[in-house]
């Protein structure tokens, strides 16, 4: 009942708070969702002290569910480490935001309706963490993409929020389409999607493959491949990252919710969940390394040039998600877990900040609007920087704890592509902390550059606003050092029991423990080097990033347009898509399709149904005969012979 | 013979309904002497009737497992049986309640509500019928009284109509049942089903073969499959709406029930041969029911094609002649006695200027008017259409994939081509109440009862596939005496 | 040999009788008709050594049913003649139907082996009696179901046909009777040439 509740109560919540909308009593709509995620929250850490620290794996049943065939699916709740700690980030980030929104979105008329998108997303992402097999995963993975694109187009009479909606949900079916192939062939192969069945002996399908059209191909890698794409959709990796910034279209709060803390990690959270049939399958792993660290550093190169205050954060998630996808690929994953972690605090605190902000200019998004305000907003600006000394590294901030962590593991896996991987990490981390540093010197230093009007509205957010930003910095600041030891040092193997399963020859986790000095100073060298980067450019000698980028001219173009991806994809795939569907349009649907099926049926049926409206006259002797009629012919039937 | 601890418990249910029958018989009577006018006496009467389907619903939770046979095997209850004697609880516990006292169309006597009950205990011995006779007598006690309610509008010609043709036609039907289960009776040597079950072990003869035609034939009138279903629309739409609503929820589970009996358990040692009846009558169905409701301008005439179909459908997992279509069977009955008490719900409300109103065209603008009630069509629309992941696209689901399984593949295809055409018309309701103004909007306040009908049907309906799983396999266990 | 002459001759008289109720023109012939053809059916009935249910048969059917069909084919006003246009239109649908329907009929007779055990057997009882015996013990349960069906067709009768209309004036002897002369007699005194005024 208390593990039901965790997951139930904020779709409770959601209910609720969704038939108060109807009825406009924003109030009453605000009180069920924000208590309904709060109490889940507070049972969660009841649930981590007894499922984490415990050790004790806890699987709750709620009801029977699919059972056709022998395709079984039973509807239980899994909690273990992995969903524990999922469980803790999820309700935790998702608390401060419900809280936080109370005041950001007091002023719109829908707020009730918010909330309840709201809650209804953490549900869903709690179906998705607590699920026991995957198609109950693919349940509240779809759920969450749903809540997303809900949320995306919150405000729904803004074109490009629709639009952005739309995106975020075409580019991740691209995604989805992989994980159900994925689910399917692991059905194929295992014959179950429950997750004790599908690990209990993956080791024995190492040889196993899937023939496709006459091709053979090993099947765990298979797999592991198809599962990561959808990973790669959700976690806005490179090539179908292209929705993760157009989606900073929603709310702020929702930024800071699903596309930082929890929802674009559902792909590093499937990653480890699988992790039993991912280490199979050695391709697979790197793959995921290469696919983690080039979008680390691409969102890092992008980052540097965005102009949009969001933008710029939503960039950096990107790439933060792509080191801990190398870091699973490296075998990793508690560092992966661990990043995930740090990171939905320290991004959520960023991007709530970052609201703060926009709420403070009159919903001003544009850097080169901003700046001078950081005497007036004391509470945001500390808690920019405390985001982003955690962003970017600082010792004993929580990201340096967990970014270090990866770049070591890298490192240590002694692997060619783990080199590749820890060198474009490391890379990126100069640019994180460059980008971090351009972001707060334009939005809170040098001269304003807003409207006269906008600068004397310039005020600090309530605190309805504020105190939700204070567990989320103390988590910046604090859960590096808390939770170091237990998800990546000594006390690990007993944290994570069987929730992750690393094959004994990947090695990189204890390695990163024995890397050489230099590997573990780097990263703060290069943080260290980022910030006066930054410093020199944007405070010092305000002319020189206008000056480099028409140096660059070209290089930096590509970079200020995001690598041209869009346009890309525009060109190879949305507009011969838009060209072949008006064809199928005209000559299939209108010349074949309809001309035989609907409109040639629908002519049969008003034929047919004139004539058994003709038939029934009302005349009880007709009827009669009909009956009689009907008798006849099914005795002749009979006796014609063919019913023998 | 003699009435045992066994003999109560097992036929408690009808025990019950017969005793308050006598009770209300009385009361009908004599408060009609008093001339205590009527009023009262109707509430008594109402509350009495809906007393006794609730204890007879918990009566059927002391009736022993497992099969039973009584009354010199004339009477037989089974795990099946009874699942389908709730369902008929529940039903016509619907159908009564949805009847206010002041509803007028000459439903507001307490003679309706002694009539349905008495129509509802034919039903229920229907349903446990276990010999020819004793079917035979069951089936005339529940559509007596049906024939009377059906014209008890007295002052509408067209409800004396209704009624009028329903009694001549099912005197027909009731004609050639007799003339089959003489057949029978003469082929086999008995009315008993096991005995003529084991008279058949062999093979059936011709003159079974004809007894058994002309028998399912009458057993098709009552649940009005094509083309013994010429009665239903003009009886849906004469009688008055209460009496519409019990005949669209109630009477025809207790008769797809009485032909799952017939078919599994007297013929079933010729499944070969009853099959065919039963795919002719379903494919007949389904095309005479979707086709026929497009053209429909009342309510009451459309929902009664709109049976004619369901029928079809469940035929075609009867027509399976496997455990699994059984099975498929109970799932569909499930839903539709839920789906038709919610749709009853929702017309019962349409009054415009305190009468009510039937034609499909006064929906319109319902959305506006009426939100919840108009989400509440919808809902009960849709999954009458078969759209998941509501009720109805699960009967129609499980009773498509045991016909495939049972190669029936064209009468799947056919199936589902029938929905397809069947969805235009409930799309059609749902058009017009979201996309249509209306002149004159429908009056405010559905009662309290149709309120509750509908949260229950209506949640039912939505939240039916978190159940599925459960019933189907519980379906699948009490089908499992036949085979 | 005696009994099978009589009974192809009340089979035969039955069938006529049959045929003539739907084909003569006049209705009353019609129930003549009928009233015949049950009588040699009770006939049919004597043979079998079934007195009990040929008694049953006359008094019923002919001497109820009827009779009773008789006084509402008389009270009814139906033109039969314009009925029996709408059956000529489909004559020939119909004949070829109801052929169809007898050859299948007479195959399956021929079928037909005589596997029914007689029920109850006759012995030493006699056949009331025998009848007796069964009904209120081994199949009581039909009985009572045949009870149940005959309260619902009397409630069903009066339910359908029993209404209250207003303004109808009925009498109703209780009231009559407990009439007292205060009531009813008012005396009043009339002077001459005045009239009275109030009549009531």
């Amino acid at each position: 009942m208390f593990y039901q509740a965790i997951v139930f109560l904020p779709l409770l919540g959601a209910i609720a708070a969704g038939l108060f909308s109807l009825r406009q009593q924003n109030s009453a709509a605000i009180a069920v969702s924000v208590s309904g995620v709060v109490i889940s929250f507070i049972l969660s850490l009841f649930a981590f002290a007894h499922v984490a620290m415990g050790g004790n794996t806890e699987i709750v049943s709620v009801a029977r569910w699919i059972n056709s065939g022998t395709f079984e699916a039973n509807w239980q709740l899994r909690f273990d480490t992995l969903t524990a700690v999922m469980l803790i980030v999820v309700t935790g980030v998702s608390s401060c935001v419900h809280i936080y929104s109370v005041g950001y979105m007091h002023h719109d008329k829908a707020i009730a309706r918010f909330m309840a998108y709201l809650s209804l997303f953490t549900f869903a992402m709690l179906m998705l963490v607590t699920a026991d097999n995957l198609v109950q995963l693919f349940f509240g993975w779809e759920g969450v993409g749903v809540a997303s694109y809900l949320l995306i187009g919150f405000w729904y009479h803004k074109e490009s929020a629709h639009t952005a909606a739309m995106k975020a949900f075409v580019v991740n079916r691209v995604g989805d389409f992989g994980f159900v192939l994925g689910i399917l062939a692991i059905f194929t192969l295992t014959g179950s999607v429950s997750f004790d069945a599908i690990f209990a002996d993956t080791a024995s399908y190492q040889n196993a493959v899937i023939t496709f059209s006459g091709i053979s191909l090993p099947a765990l890698e298979v797999v592991s491949i198809l599962l990561f794409i959808g990973a790669m959709g959700k976690s806005a990796q490179l090539g179908l990252h292209t929705w993760l910034p157009d989606a900073m279209e929603g709310p702020t709060p929702v930024s800071a919710l699903i596309h930082a803390a929890t929802m674009v990690t559902a792909g590093v959270f499937l990653v480890c969940r699988m992790s039993p049939i991912i280490e199979y399958a050695p391709i697979a792993l790197d793959v995921i390394t290469i696919v983690g660290a080039s979008t680390a550093i691409f969102a890092a190169t992008v980052g540097m040039t965005q102009f949009d205050i969001k933008r710029v954060i939503a960039y950096s998630t990107c790439s933060q998600l792509g080191y801990m996808f190398f870091a699973a690929g490296v075998s990793a994953y508690p560092a992966a877990m661990f990043h995930l972690t740090t990171h939905a605090f320290f991004k959520a605190l960023l991007f709530l900040g970052a609201g703060s902000v926009i709420h403070a200019l009159s919903d001003e998004q544009d850097l080169r609007n901003m700046g001078g305000i950081w005497r007036k907003v004391p509470v945001t600006y500390t808690m920019m920087w405390v985001g982003s000394l955690a962003l970017a590294g600082f010792p004993f901030f929580a990201g340096f704890y967990s970014k270090d962590m990866i770049l070591e593991a890298a490192y240590g896996a002694h692997t060619g592509v783990g080199m590749i991987a820890f060198w474009l990490g490391c890379a990126a981390a100069l640019l994180t902390a460059f980008y971090s540093w351009r972001l707060l010197i334009l939005a809170f230093h040098g001269q304003p550059r807003a409207s006269a009007e906008v600068m004397s509205h310039v005020h600090e957010s309530p605190n309805v606003m504020t105190l939700p930003l204070i567990p989320l910095a103390l988590g910046a600041i604090f859960a590096g050092w808390a939770g170091y030891e237990l998800f990546v040092g000594h006390d690990m193997a007993a944290f994570w029991g069987d929730s992750i399963f690393i094959l004994p020859s990947h090695t990189a986790m204890e390695a990163a423990h024995h890397v050489p000095l230099w590997v573990k100073l780097l990263p703060i060298v290069l943080a260290t080097s980022g910030v006066l980067g930054a410093y020199i450019a944007y405070v010092k000698m305000p002319h020189l990033p206008a000056k480099i980028a028409s140096a660059c001219g070209g290089f930096y173009d590509f970079l200020f347009n995001k690598w041209y991806f869009d346009e890309l994809y525009d060109r190879i795939f949305v507009r011969p898509a838009v060209l072949f569907g008006g064809w199928l349009w005209r000559r299939g649907d209108k010349g074949t399709i309809d001309y035989f099926g609907p409109d040639g049926l629908s002519a049969l049926v008003g034929r047919l149904s004139s004539r058994l409206v003709h038939i029934q006259t009302g005349y009880v002797y007709h009827y009669a005969f009909a009956m009689m009629i009907g008798v006849v012919v099914l005795l002749s039937w009979y006796f014609s012979g063919f019913g023998r | 013979m003699e009435f045992s601890q066994i003999t109560i418990s097992a036929a408690l249910p009808e025990f019950i309904l017969i005793s308050l029958a006598l009770v209300m018989v009385l009361i009908a009577a004599f408060a009609k002497q008093t001339e205590t006018d009527g009023e009262g006496s109707i509430k008594l009467v109402r509350t009495l009737s809906l007393l006794g389907y609730f204890a007879a619903f918990l009566a059927l939770f002391s009736v022993p497992d497992g099969r039973i046979v009584l009354f010199n095997e004339l009477f037989a209850v089974n795990d099946l049986v009874i699942y389908m004697k709730g369902l008929i609880l529940v039903g016509a516990f619907f159908a009564s309640w949805l009847v206010s006292e002041q509803w007028g169309e000459g439903v507001d006597r307490p003679e309706f509500h002694l009539l349905v009950l008495m129509a509802v205990i034919g039903m229920l011995l229907m349903v446990s019928a276990n010999n020819l006779i004793s079917l035979y007598m069951a089936l005339e006690l529940q559509s007596l009284p049906l024939y009377v309610v059906a014209a008890m509008r007295t002052s509408s010609l067209k409800s004396s109509e209704a009624g009028l043709k329903y009694f001549l036609l099912g005197a027909l039907s009731s004609g050639l049942l007799l003339y089959g289960a003489s057949l029978v009776y003469g082929f086999s040597g008995s009315t008993n089903f096991e005995a003529i079950a084991s008279s058949l072990s062999g093979g059936a003869s011709v003159g079974m073969i004809v007894g058994m035609v002309f028998l399912l034939s009458g057993l098709a009138f009552k649940i009005s499959a094509a083309p013994f279903h010429m009665w239903t629309p003009d009886v849906y739409e004469g009688a008055p709406t209460p009496v519409t609503a019990l005949f669209a929820i109630v009477p025809k589970v207790a008769g797809m029930t009485l032909l799952m009996n017939v078919t599994y358990s007297a013929f079933g040692n010729i499944t070969d041969q009853w099959m065919q009846i039963l795919i002719a009558l379903s494919v007949a169905s389904m095309i005479v029911g979707a086709t026929g409701a497009i053209m429909q301008q009342n309510i009451k005439r459309m929902l009664a094609y709109s049976s004619i179909a369901h029928m079809g459908y469940a035929l075609a997992g009867l027509a399976a002649g496997t455990s699994e279509g059984a099975s498929a069977v109970v799932i569909y009955m499930t839903t539709y006695v839920f789906m038709g008490a919610a749709a009853f719900g929702v017309i019962m409300t349409m009054r415009r200027e305190g009468t009510p109103v039937e034609k499909i065209s006064d929906l319109a603008g319902l959305s506006a008017s009426h939100p919840l009630l108009a989400a509440a069509m919808m809902v009960v629309m849709f999954s009458m259409a078969g759209i998941p992941p509501l009720a109805g696209f699960f009967g129609k689901w499980y009773v498509f994939l045991a016909a495939v399984n049972a190669g029936l593949i064209p009468l799947a295809v056919i199936g589902v081509l029938t929905s397809v055409i069947g969805a235009f018309y409930y799309l059609r309701i749902i058009r017009l109440m979201y996309f249509e103004d209306s002149d004159a909007p429908l009056d405010d306040g559905a009662s309290h009862q149709n309120r509750m009908i509908l949260i229950i049907s209506v949640g039912f309906i939505l939240l039916f596939f978190f159940g599925i799983g459960t019933l189907s396999q519980e379906a699948v266990s009490i089908v499992s005496v036949y085979f | 040999m005696l009994s099978s002459v009589f009974f192809y001759l009340f089979a035969g008289i039955c069938c006529l009788a049959g045929l003539m109720v739907v084909s003569s023109r006049n209705p009353v012939h019609s129930v003549l008709f009928l009233i015949l053809a049950f009588f040699n059916a009770a006939g049919l009935f004597i043979l079998l050594n079934a007195e009990f249910l040929a008694m049953l048969l006359v008094v019923v059917y002919v001497g109820a049913v009827a009779v009773l069909f008789l006084f509402v084919v008389m009270m009814l006003d139906i033109n039969y003649s314009e009925l029996r246009e709408g059956f000529q239109k489909y004559r020939s649908l119909g004949l070829l139907i109801g052929a169809v329907l007898l050859v299948e009929l007479f195959a399956t007779f021929f079928e037909y082996s005589g596997n029914v055990k007689s029920l109850p057997s006759p012995g030493a009882v006699h056949n009331t009696k025998a009848l007796g015996q069964v009904i209120y013990t081994d199949y009581i349960y039909l009985f009572q179901l045949a009870g149940l069906i005959l309260l619902v067709a009397m409630i069903g009768a009066i339910a359908l046909t029993l209404r209250k209309r207003s303004g109808v004036r009925k009498q109703v002897i209780a009231d009559q009777n407990s009439r007292t002369r205060a009531e009813t007699v008012k005396l009043a005194k009339v002077e001459t040439g005045a009239g009275v005024k109030e009549a009531s």
